[in-house]
C-alpha cells in the first residue's frame, strides 16, 4: 500500500482509490449482491420491512418451478417453458450467427486486400452503431400484417393471403439474429486475422483440401475468437429486450419480459429479482462452459 | 481453374446476400419515411412528402400522428438523453482510466482478481444491471428518509446514470488497457529521475499519451449511454429517454415517423463514418509522406522524392457519389412527372381516404336506417308510437326475419 502511495503521489492514489473502490463495490459488487439477498425475502410493502416477517425464503424460486399455490399444475410450465425457450432459442441463434459470420470474417480477414476489407469493416460498424430498437423496427416494416413482404407475395401472386410472420416467430428470430451479429464478426476477424497465411498456403501444397485446411488449421487457431464471438452473442440474445418488445408476438415471451412484467407490471420487486438471478446464473454457466470447451481464460473471452 | 471461378462466383453471391440482409431493411424502412400514408410501407405507395419529419398528420379518422419536428416527448427524451449521456462520460472515462493505470501496478493473483472484477458487467444481462442498480438505491432512500438521499434514490436519471456506468466503464477500461499495453515505462522512470513529482509525471505524460484513448473511449461511452434500452427502461423510472420513448412509441403502433427518426440517425452516422474514414486516410497517408521525407533527407535519393509528389488522382468514391445524384435526380423527376410529390398529390390521397371513410360512415349509417325502416314497416307492432320500446321489446328481433318481410308485403 505504501508503494502504491509512492508510486503515484497522494493527490493521483487518492483518484484511483475513490474511483476503484466507486466502481467495484458500489456499482458491481453491492447492487448484485443486494438483490441476490433481495429475491431471497418476500414482498412486503416498504413499511414491513426489517420487521419480524422480513425473513429469509424461497418462496420466488417456488413459484418459478411449481408455479401460484392457486395453479392446478403441478409444474409452472408457462414461466419453465419460456425460460427454456429462451435458452434453446439463443443458442440457436449463436449458432446460425457462428455459420453466417464464418465466411464473412475469413474473407476479410485473409482474401480480400486490405483497402476492401477495411471498407467492409467500415460499413459493418454503421447499423450496428444505430439503435437495436430502431433495427427491430425496420424488420417489423417488413414482416407485419401488412408489410413490405407479405405486400410483394401477395402482390406478385405467390401467395393469396399474408402470411403472420410475427405471429409464427420467425420477424423474432430473424430480429434476434440480425441484432447481434456484428458481435460475431469482429471476434473472428480479429482472430482469423493474426493467423499466418503461410500455413494455409503449406496446407495447400501439402494436398489438403479447403475443407480440411479449416477444420484443422483456421478453427483451432480463431477459437478464442468464437468462444468469445458466441459468449457476447449468447449473452445479449438471452439478455435482450429491446428486439422481443418490438418483434414477438402477443402470446410468446422472452425471459426478459418475464422479469419487466414482475417487475414493473406487478411490483413484485422480490420475484423480479429472483428471475434476474435465475438468467445470470445462465449466464454464468454458459461462460463457465465456454472456457471449459474451448480452453481460454475470461481475459480472451472479453477483449 | 473452372472450379474456382465458381467458387468466388459463390463467395461474392454470399457477401453480397449478407450485405443486403444487414443493410436491406435500413434502407427500405428509410424509404418508409417519405411515404406520406399512415402506415410505414412501400408498396401501396402514396405520395412523396415530407411532412414525418415535419408536423407529422391528423389523420382521416381523428387519430394525430406526430411528425418528428413537433413531437415534444421526443424531444424532452433526446434532451434526458444527451444529459445522461455527458453524466456517463464524465463518471465512466475516469473510473476506466484509474482501474487500468493501477492493473499495471497489481500483480499475480490479485490482478487476475481485479481483472475479472472488472470485466464482469459486460457479461452481466443489461437487464439485470438495471434492476440491481434500482433495487439497491430504492432502499437506501427507504433508509435515508426525507431529503437528499430519498431524491437521490428515487431520480431517474441519476439511477440511470450509475446504471449505465456501471458497463461502460468496463468499456473504456478495456479500451485504455489496449492502449497501456504499449507505453513505454522508461519514459516514467527518466521523468523521475530529473525530478519530477509522481502528480507532474502523471499530468505531464500519461495522460498526453493516454489522449487518444480518452477522446476515443469518451465517443464509445457516450454512444453507447445514447442507445441503451435495456439498463435504463428499468433504472429511468418514471422519467423517459430518447430509446423509451421510441420503444413506448413503436409498442403502441408502428408510424412512419420512427423511419424518419431512425433515417436522421442512419445519416449522423454515417457522415461520422465518412469523416472518421477520412481523417484516418489522410492521418496515414501524411505519416507515409513523412516517412519518405525521413527516408530522402537520409539517403537522397531522388526516386523517393519524385514519388511522393504524386499527381492528383480523383478519388473512386466521387463515381459513387455522382451516380447517387444523378439516380435521385432521375427519380425524383419521375415522382413529379407522375404527380407523386407535392401537396396536390397528398390532398387528392387525402381526400380519397376521406371520402373511402364517409363511404363506409354512410354504408353503415344506411343499414342502420333500413334496418330500422323494415323493423318498422314488417314488425308486427307496427307505427311509429312504439319506436320507444324498441329496445325494450325482446321478442322484437327474434320474429324479425330479416329483409325478406318486404318482399312478403
Amino acid at each position: 500500500m505504501n508503494y502504491f502511495f509512492n508510486k503515484n503521489g497522494p493527490l493521483i492514489s487518492t483518484y484511483f482509490i475513490i474511483a476503484i473502490v466507486f466502481w467495484l463495490i458500489f456499482l458491481i459488487i453491492i447492487p448484485q449482491l443486494y438483490m441476490l439477498d433481495l429475491s431471497f425475502r418476500p414482498n412486503l410493502p416498504p413499511l414491513l420491512r426489517g420487521g419480524s416477517d422480513d425473513v429469509h425464503t424461497l418462496v420466488h424460486y417456488k413459484h418459478f418451478i411449481f408455479g401460484s399455490e392457486s395453479s392446478d399444475d403441478t409444474y409452472n410450465y408457462v414461466d419453465i417453458g419460456v425460460f427454456f425457450n429462451t435458452i434453446f432459442t439463443a443458442v440457436l441463434v449463436t449458432i446460425i450467427n457462428l455459420c453466417f459470420c464464418y465466411p464473412i470474417a475469413f474473407y476479410m480477414a485473409k482474401m480480400a486486400n486490405p483497402n476492401t476489407s477495411r471498407l467492409l469493416i467500415v460499413s459493418l460498424i454503421i447499423p450496428f452503431w444505430i439503435n437495436e430498437l430502431l433495427r427491430s423496427f425496420a424488420l417489423r416494416i417488413l414482416f407485419a400484417g401488412e408489410g413490405v413482404i407479405n405486400n410483394i407475395l401477395v402482390g406478385s401472386g405467390l401467395i393469396d393471403s399474408g402470411i403472420n410472420f410475427i405471429a409464427m416467430d420467425i420477424a423474432l428470430y430473424t430480429g434476434l439474429t440480425y441484432a447481434y451479429i456484428l458481435l460475431m464478426i469482429f471476434p473472428l476477424y480479429n482472430a482469423l486475422e493474426s493467423l499466418d497465411t503461410n500455413q494455409l498456403e503449406a496446407a495447400k501444397d501439402l494436398g489438403s483440401s479447403t475443407f480440411r485446411t479449416h477444420w484443422r488449421i483456421v478453427i483451432p487457431h480463431a477459437k478464442a475468437g468464437i468462444a468469445s464471438g458466441c459468449t457476447m452473442v449468447f449473452m445479449l440474445t438471452a439478455g435482450a429486450l429491446a428486439t422481443p418488445v418490438v418483434l414477438s408476438s402477443p402470446n410468446t415471451y422472452w425471459f426478459t419480459q418475464l422479469i419487466y412484467q414482475w417487475f414493473n407490471m406487478n411490483d413484485n420487486w422480490s420475484r423480479g429479482s429472483a428471475y434476474s438471478i435465475l438468467l445470470l446464473s445462465v449466464s454464468v454457466v454458459f461462460v463457465l462452459l465456454m472456457m471449459r470447451v474451448f480452453k481460454v481464460k475470461i481475459g480472451e473471452i472479453i477483449r | 481453374m473452372r472450379s474456382q471461378y465458381v467458387l468466388n462466383f459463390l463467395l461474392g453471391l454470399y457477401i453480397f446476400i449478407f450485405f443486403s440482409y444487414l443493410f436491406g431493411p435500413l434502407i427500405i424502412m428509410s424509404i418508409t419515411a417519405f411515404n406520406s400514408a399512415e402506415f410505414p410501407s412501400i408498396t401501396p405507395w402514396e405520395c412523396f412528402s415530407w411532412r414525418w419529419f415535419n408536423e407529422g398528420k391528423i389523420a382521416y379518422d381523428g387519430q394525430h400522428l406526430a411528425g418528428l419536428a413537433t413531437d415534444w416527448r421526443l424531444r424532452d427524451g433526446l434532451i434526458k438523453s444527451l444529459m445522461i449521456g455527458i453524466g456517463v462520460v464524465i463518471l465512466s472515462v475516469p473510473i476506466g482510466m484509474a482501474a487500468s493505470i493501477v492493473l499495471t501496478q497489481v500483480h499475480s493473483r490479485l490482478r487476475t482478481i481485479f481483472y475479472s472484477i472488472s470485466i464482469m458487467p459486460v457479461l452481466f444481462p443489461g437487464v439485470i444491471i438495471g434492476i440491481s442498480t434500482v433495487v439497491l438505491w430504492d432502499r437506501i432512500a427507504t433508509i435515508g428518509g426525507e431529503g437528499f438521499v430519498a431524491d437521490l434514490g428515487r431520480n431517474g436519471i441519476f439511477l440511470t446514470i450509475l446504471g449505465q456506468t456501471c458497463f461502460i466503464s468496463t468499456y473504456c477500461f478495456l479500451i485504455f488497457v489496449a492502449r497501456l499495453q504499449r507505453f513505454d515505462q522508461t519514459q516514467e522512470e527518466a521523468a523521475l529521475d530529473l525530478g519530477a513529482s509522481q502528480t507532474q509525471v502523471f499530468f505531464k505524460i500519461l495522460i498526453p499519451y493516454l489522449m487518444p484513448a480518452i477522446a476515443s473511449s469518451a465517443v464509445i461511452a457516450f454512444l453507447a449511454s445514447f442507445e441503451n434500452y435495456n439498463t435504463t427502461v428499468f433504472s429511468i423510472l418514471s422519467d423517459q429517454t430518447l430509446t423509451t420513448v421510441i420503444a413506448s412509441k413503436v409498442r403502441l403502433g408502428i408510424s412512419p415517423a420512427i423511419s424518419a427518426l431512425a433515417l436522421v440517425i442512419i445519416i449522423l452516422t454515417v457522415t461520422a463514418a465518412i469523416i472518421y474514414e477520412f481523417l484516418r486516410r489522410r492521418e496515414d497517408r501524411r505519416k507515409k509522406e513523412k516517412q519518405d521525407q525521413l527516408i530522402y533527407e537520409e539517403t537522397k535519393d531522388s526516386r523517393l522524392k519524385i514519388e511522393s509528389k504524386k499527381k492528383f488522382r480523383m478519388p473512386k468514391s466521387i463515381y459513387v457519389i455522382l451516380f447517387t445524384l444523378i439516380l435521385s435526380f432521375f427519380l425524383f423527376n419521375q415522382l413529379i412527372k407522375k404527380g407523386l410529390y407535392g401537396s396536390e398529390c397528398v390532398i387528392a390521397a387525402e381526400t380519397e381516404k376521406k371520402s373511402k371513410f364517409s363511404d363506409q360512415l354512410k354504408l353503415l349509417q344506411q343499414n342502420a336506417d333500413s334496418l330500422d325502416d323494415k323493423s318498422l314497416e314488417g314488425g308486427e307492432l307496427g307505427g311509429n308510437k312504439d319506436y320507444g320500446d324498441i329496445f325494450g321489446d325482446s321478442n322484437l328481433f327474434k320474429d324479425f326475419g330479416g329483409f325478406d318481410t318486404k318482399e312478403d308485403d
